[in-house]
């Protein structure tokens, strides 16, 4: 009993990491329809973001959040600018691009860092909280309450402050919204930075947790992909949950089953999922042709 | 058989060339073609491995060069077995190199050594690992350095024979605990590791992870249910990285841990901190520090290798390759040319006692054309530093064990 | 549609090109490529690359069958080209047969599977098909890797060398370059059947507004199975044939998302999706291109090759839309317009 709550304990806190991972991509796919497989390259940024600030100005990663997510809000924004702006209702051309734009980045860190893996620790690296009978690294605990804090507060942006209402309206429906005096472009351009800047964050808080290289950021991307599509498109709180339910799939594929097939039972759950509810278990039905009605 | 025009074209130049006037190394030098990985994940390797080969060519251009020839190294690029045959295909027929050695990775290694075979060319092997790539019987192919085998049966002898000891246990009563990552790397080297433990009559449990999983928590819970006494992982860095850091998390404390082929670096140091990684053992390619009596040279080849790159080596690979090219020298000094045939068959001959080489190996080459000398060592983290510590001779001056059992 | 493009298309109509007028264009372009190899023969460094070039042109070119005509991106190909490959390795090694024999098997199984994993999947548009296609790539890698009685799971297969027409391994590069060139010389003729069959209209109907097509009386559904199902079974041979070529296969190569689901998408984007020798002129450009930068770049500075290759992907998906060959073809049919 106390090993199926260890697996358990395990699954929640990994279901924080992906949604963490996810919550930029639920942004970016999930509300605003632009299909960004780059999007674990973002995350791996957010990594080698605190890893350099860590050699170059001596900051823990949680400190470095402070440099690293406006960074990559700019980078964010000005890549939207130059290579999606172009491709606005192209998702198929989206997926090349982007895909084009996976390699450019993997390979740049590459090309810069000869491929060595780095490290970084934080002076919470080695700290662990014990809940009953289990053991919780307090890193992850942190990425677990970062995850709801981003969900909460996203939620409330959306909601309820007017640029957060003038990016919903802008995915709903393009022409009213600029009916309605919003600058469709800018609005977008601005969601796609907060989309990257929160992988950003992810990056940040998860590189404690990882020895990065290059490779990381494609390791992240499906799963991530998953967790926006089993939870719920369009829905925050919907990705949220859907991070727990790769993360507690994985988690006990893994462990009752065998840790070397949890990806492949996590594929076909995702799979089963786009076939019986494309939409996600939490989003409207039919959500997942909003955005794509446009392009014919 | 018929010559081609290459071969026609070589045989007369080196007649020409033979009957001139002898001045040492003016003749044309011997090119070498290095295959590795110089892109992608590998690329690390790669380059570490051809600094060895590298440092090689300088050593015996100082001398004068190998049967009055000088040496140069020629890099081609492979990422993939598709990417192999390619390299291969530039190397000689572009950069008209007259032998090839290698690969980081096992699979590279076996298509472009079949397509050194279409041309003729010797493939001196140094890293990759997979007992296969000798079992093939490949008549152009020879490994200087250790198999996945000799990995293993190394790892098997630190088990049975160092930590039973230490941890004051019979060899039969141990329990053990094998994680591996799924592709072939990992696989081969369990395999082997199993049937060398049920010959000595323990049975082991196993446990296998993808390398590119976000989490192996799970990996990590399901070692920690068998309780083993030594928890052994053969895995690349990033993983080995994850799993050590999960197995702090989860309070996961078996009394001694063996990492294989890695872990043995600063990426780790960096990751788990010197005193998590404290007394780990690790077992793989002997390192600079060995005992001079053990591997004679080692010293001379740390201060070559920091006179020409300005840092440490970065992983004991490139050593590794260093002497696998010495061996390549003698093999060509007792062939007198550079013929796969005749390379191979003065390999053969070749009778050198272990601790012969900087690495501690000898030279003597089995019926598949593995070198049965080239042994991997054990080494433990000790203050920060990996040092040699089994087989006995390999330790240097005032090593010995420490944190064993772990506290 | 506007004025201009109305004339345009009623331009298009009028020459309307049968398969008999299309096939000698076919044999032309094939036996100009034919003398590219034999204007190579002895150069084994180029006549490499022309194999690779050719094999990714046919790859491509089938790939275009459901991608390009039909609309439907797939990057999840590499499980066909993998079914291929493997079963080749299977009947090669246990039951000693041909691989020229196996390629039937091959093909037939590569289109099974095709329909059985497409059924489902095609009821999704865009780019959650892809992304659902991806998926079943990491499955079947997983899977591969795991249940190695017909994979060899992570070590792989190797087909060891005896020499043979029967067995498909020859020495010299000059054979597999022509190898490759019949290969494609296939898939060309196939698919320029197709594109000028009723599978063919149905296929680009079904592209451009599946509603309007089904109230056509097009069946999707199936117009889509069949489309996929010649696709798949194109790949598996050109997987079957690569088994020969590099002769060790494992799963992260056969399996590989870069060099090989995204690879031929990518080949047949550059040249031109929906054109029949647009993925040719991709292979052209891009496969020796790949060479080159990996030779001299890829050394030097590690991943070097394919920065500029994922550069030249954004490009093209921003600016050469319809491929390069797309691109030239609407050109002329664009400068044409006055002489209507």
């Amino acid at each position: 009993m106390a090993e199926f709550v260890n697996v358990l304990a395990v699954g929640l806190l990994l279901g924080g990491i992906y949604s963490l991972i996810s919550v930029g991509l639920n942004l970016i796919f999930g509300v605003i329809r632009i299909v960004n497989f780059a999007q674990g390259e973002f995350v791996m940024l957010g990594m080698y973001g605190a890893f350099a600030a860590k050699m170059a100005l001596g900051l823990d990663p949680y400190l470095a959040v402070g440099i690293v997510v406006p960074s990559l809000f700019v980078l964010g924004a000005v890549i939207y600018r130059m290579i999606l702006m172009p491709l606005q209702g192209e998702a198929m051309m989206q997926v090349f691009a982007t895909f084009g734009l996976l390699m450019v980045l993997q390979n740049v860190i590459l090309a810069l860092t000869r491929g060595t893996t780095y490290s970084v620790n934080s002076a919470l690296s080695t700290m662990s909280v014990t809940v009953g009978p289990v053991q919780i690294g307090l890193v992850r605990l942190i990425v677990l309450v970062a995850a709801t804090a981003v969900t909460i507060a996203l939620g409330w942006y959306l909601k309820t402050s007017l640029q957060g209402k003038a990016i919903r309206a802008v995915a709903q429906d393009r022409k009213a919204a600029l009916l309605m005096g919003i600058d469709v472009e800018r609005t977008y351009m601005i969601s796609f930075g907060i989309g990257t800047a929160l992988a950003g964050l992810a990056g940040c808080l998860l590189s404690p947790l990882y020895s990065m290289s290059p490779q990381i950021g494609i390791n992240f991307i499906m799963p991530a992909f998953a967790v926006v599509v089993l939870g719920g498109l369009g829905s925050v709180g919907g990705a949220y949950a859907g991070g727990f339910i790769v993360g507690m799939t994985e988690a006990i594929a893994g462990f009752y089953l065998d840790p070397a097939l949890k990806h492949a039972v996590l594929f076909m759950v995702f799979i089963v999922a786009l076939l019986v509810r494309p939409a996600g278990l939490f989003g409207h039905a039919g959500a997942q042709e909003v955005g794509l009605r446009e392009q014919s | 058989m018929s010559l081609t025009r290459r071969q026609f074209g070589a045989i007369s130049a080196a007649t020409f060339m033979a009957g001139m006037p002898r001045a040492s190394a003016q003749n044309a030098p011997i090119k070498i073609g290095a295959v590795n990985p110089y892109s992608g994940g590998m690329a690390q390797y790669g380059d570490e491995v051809t600094r060895g080969f590298e440092l090689a060519v300088d050593w015996v251009n100082a001398q004068g060069g190998v049967i009055g020839r000088s040496v140069e190294i020629v890099r081609g690029n492979a990422t993939s077995a598709q990417e192999g045959i390619a390299a291969v295909e530039q190397l000689v027929g572009r950069d008209k190199v007259d032998i090839l050695v290698g690969t980081y990775v096992t699979a590279i290694s076996n298509a472009a050594s079949e397509s050194a075979l279409n041309y003729n060319k010797l493939y001196w092997e140094t890293n990759a690992l997979a007992r296969d790539l000798t079992d093939r019987g490949l008549p152009n192919y020879a490994r200087s350095g250790p198999s996945s085998n000799e990995f293993a049966k190394r790892s098997v002898e630190g088990a049975l024979e160092l930590v039973a000891a230490k941890l004051g246990k019979a060899p039969k009563d141990l329990k053990i605990w094998m994680e591996h990552e799924d592709s072939a790397y990992g696989t081969s080297i369990v395999k082997e590791q199993e049937r060398l433990f049920k010959e000595a009559g323990l049975t082991t449990g196993i446990g296998s992870h993808s390398a590119r999983a976000i989490d192996v928590t799970d990996s990590i819970l399901r070692a920690k249910n068998a309780n083993p006494d030594l928890w052994m992982s053969t895995a690349y860095v990033t993983d080995t990285n994850l799993l050590l850091r999960a197995a702090r998390d989860q309070g996961f404390k078996p009394p001694a841990i063996m990492l294989l082929g890695v872990g043995d670096t600063v990426e780790t140091l960096e990751a788990l901190g010197k005193d998590f990684l404290e007394g780990i053992l690790l077992v793989s390619y002997p390192r600079p520090d060995v005992n001079p009596k053990f591997g004679p040279g080692a010293a001379d080849y740390l201060k070559a290798y920091r006179a020409k790159y300005s840092r440490d080596p970065i992983a004991p690979q490139s050593m590794n390759a260093f002497v696998g090219i010495k061996i390549l020298y003698e093999a060509i000094k007792i062939a007198g040319s550079i013929e796969y045939e005749k390379v191979i068959k003065a390999a053969a001959s070749l009778d050198k006692p272990l601790g012969t080489y900087e690495a501690g190996y000898g030279a003597k080459f089995d019926a598949k054309m593995q070198n049965s000398r080239a042994l991997p060592v054990v080494a433990q983290w000790q203050g920060g530093a990996v040092k040699a510590v089994y087989p006995k001779e390999a330790a240097a001056e005032g090593v010995s064990i420490v944190n064993l059992p772990r506290s | 549609m506007s004025n201009l493009e109305q004339r345009q298309a009623f331009r298009q109509t009028i020459v309307v090109k049968s398969l008999r007028q299309e096939l000698p264009i076919c044999a032309l372009v094939v036996a100009a490529l034919l003398c590219v190899v034999f204007l190579f023969a002895g150069d084994s460094f180029t006549l490499n690359i022309l194999a690779a070039t050719f094999l990714y042109a046919g790859l491509a070119t089938a790939w275009n069958i459901i991608g390009g005509f039909g609309g439907q991106f797939s990057l999840g190909h590499s499980v066909f080209f993998a079914i291929g490959a493997y079963t080749t390795a299977n009947l090669y090694l246990s039951f000693q047969i041909s691989p020229w024999l196996s390629l039937i098997p091959a093909m037939g199984l590569a289109a099974v599977v095709a329909v059985l994993i497409s059924w489902p999947v095609f009821r999704l548009r865009g780019p959650f098909f892809s992304i659902a296609t991806m998926a079943f790539t990491e499955v079947a890698l997983a899977l591969a890797m795991y249940f190695d009685a017909f994979t060899g799971g992570a070590r792989g297969l190797s087909i060891p060398f005896r020499l043979g027409f029967g067995n498909m391994i020859f020495r010299d590069r000059f054979s597999y370059a022509l190898l490759m060139l019949g290969y494609f010389a296939i898939t060309l003729v196939v698919v320029a059947a197709i594109a000028r069959s009723r599978l063919g209209y149905c296929l680009q109907a079904v592209r451009d507004n599946d509603e309007a097509a089904m109230a056509s009386g097009i069946n999707v559904l199936q117009t889509k199975l069949q489309g996929m199902a010649f696709s798949a079974a194109l790949t598996g041979a050109g997987g079957a044939l690569f088994l020969m070529y590099v002769r060790v296969v494992d799963p992260p190569a056969l399996f590989s998302l870069f060099d090989v689901g995204v690879k031929i998408a990518l080949v047949a984007l550059i040249g031109g999706i929906g054109t029949i020798y647009g993925p040719l002129l991709g292979a052209l450009l891009v496969i020796p291109l790949e060479n080159l930068l990996r030779a001299e770049l890829g050394a030097s500075v590690p991943g070097g090759n394919l920065i500029v290759l994922g550069i030249i992907l954004v490009l093209t998906a921003i600016y050469l839309k319809r491929g390069v060959f797309g691109t030239l073809q609407h050109a002329w049919l664009w400068s044409r317009r006055r002489t209507t």
